[in-house]
């Protein structure tokens, strides 16, 4: 008549109930085939439903299935699809990976380092003296990476291996070698920013710089 | 259930129709990007090229260009050159074709502009440019016009493009 093993629990919340729950049960009401009736029992009693055989270990998963996919498979696919759009987002629109090739940025920076470069940096301000920005080309494969010094509607110029800006000389403590540099003077427009490496060692002509448009200006040097 | 198959079933069906269009009728932004990778190819032989295979490069270059196309080229390492009509654009080519110990080209960041005429595109490109077997690459932004001469597209002027002033 009573499938229910021996032990069988029945769950149960609320004053007054023991755990195992039914052993005060009449047999009644327990039912055919070991279902419970739970009208007999007082109203405020909340069930928790699941009623498993004590005898029975719940299933532990596999080591290496917990390793890989974790105890709950559907939470770890929640969070991969998270962390990818996550990745997605600031990696596409905020920080953008980049690796330095070139000499020009010596001794800042040198070929091989990895940076990142923060497009939203002039959100809220436009770029300022001494930042190192990337300016792009056609596109943002391959951008130059320079140093601003000067400002919109400023006048650089170069005498002596020193900058002048609107004839002050400007002050550069990142700039490491000597150089003897004669130019200028470079006139900046209102929407225009003088970039140059801190490699000063190179000879004038080989060195990439000049007045880069703001448009151009992607972002700042993260790191 | 069965309507949900058969939603699915019409939109590959559609996707399918789409990808088929546009292989048969691709639009003039693809026939140029296209061009733009074929000149890249063109342009690009290793060291050990013969003669043979650098004197049809030579000539598979000057197809791409109108006859009365201009080149226009400003750079640091090379000063200012311009080269005016195919024939002397065919100088040059067949020139640096023999002399070159190699050269890898790659355009970068192409985007193309369809004129309102539909006869006439402008390209800008980063190009990339490895010379022999050396690590070091060339930079330059350059600016492509193309126009459409009997059916094909053809590059009427190529100047490169001062980023920074």
């Amino acid at each position: 008549m009573f499938s229910r093993p021996f032990g069988t629990e029945i769950y149960c919340q609320g004053p007054g109930v023991k755990t195992p729950g039914y052993s005060h049960l009449s047999l009644r009401d327990r039912g055919a085939n070991g279902i419970i009736v739970c009208s007999q029992l007082s109203l405020d009693l909340r069930f928790n439903m699941g009623v498993s055989n004590a005898n029975e270990q719940p299933a532990r998963p596999h080591w290496l299935r917990v390793i890989v996919i974790g105890r709950r498979p559907e939470l770890t696919m929640v969070r991969i699809v998270v962390l990818a759009v996550t990745c997605f987002v600031v990696f596409k629109f905020v920080l953008l990976p980049i690796r330095v090739d070139g000499i020009s940025m010596l001794p800042t920076y040198h070929t091989g380092q990895v940076n990142c470069i923060n497009r939203l940096a002039y959100l809220r301000h436009e770029p300022q003296r001494g930042d190192i920005v990337s300016v792009r080309l056609a596109g943002a494969s391959i951008m130059y990476m320079k140093r601003i010094i000067g400002l919109p509607g400023e006048t650089v110029s170069f005498h002596q291996g020193k900058v002048y800006i609107n004839g002050q000389v400007l002050d550069e403590p990142y700039v490491k070698n000597s150089c003897d540099w004669e130019a200028g003077p470079f006139v900046c427009t209102s929407n225009e920013y003088y970039v140059v490496g801190d490699n000063r060692s190179m000879p004038f002509d080989l060195h990439t710089k000049g007045r880069a448009e703001r448009e151009r200006i992607v972002g700042k040097l993260f790191l | 259930m069965r309507i949900a198959v058969r939603l699915i079933l019409l939109a590959v069906v559609l996707a399918l129709g789409w990808w088929f269009w546009g292989v048969c009728f691709p639009s003039a932004e693809k026939v140029i990007s296209k061009k733009m990778a074929g000149l890249a190819d063109t342009l690009t032989f290793s060291a050990d090229a013969n003669n043979i295979t650098r004197a049809g490069k030579a000539s598979s270059f000057i197809s791409y260009f109108t006859v009365d196309a201009e080149i226009i080229v400003d750079v640091p390492e090379l000063g200012s050159h311009t080269l005016t009509g195919r024939d002397e654009i065919r100088e040059a080519g067949n020139g640096g074709f023999a002399a070159m110990p190699g050269l890898k080209v790659t355009f970068l960041d192409t985007t193309v502009k369809v004129g309102p005429d539909k006869q006439s595109a402008d390209v800008s490109c980063t190009v990339r440019v490895v010379v022999g077997s050396s690590k070091d690459f060339g930079v330059e932004e350059m600016h492509f016009k193309f126009k459409k001469v009997e059916g094909d597209w053809r590059i009427s002027r190529v100047e490169t493009v001062k980023t920074l002033k």
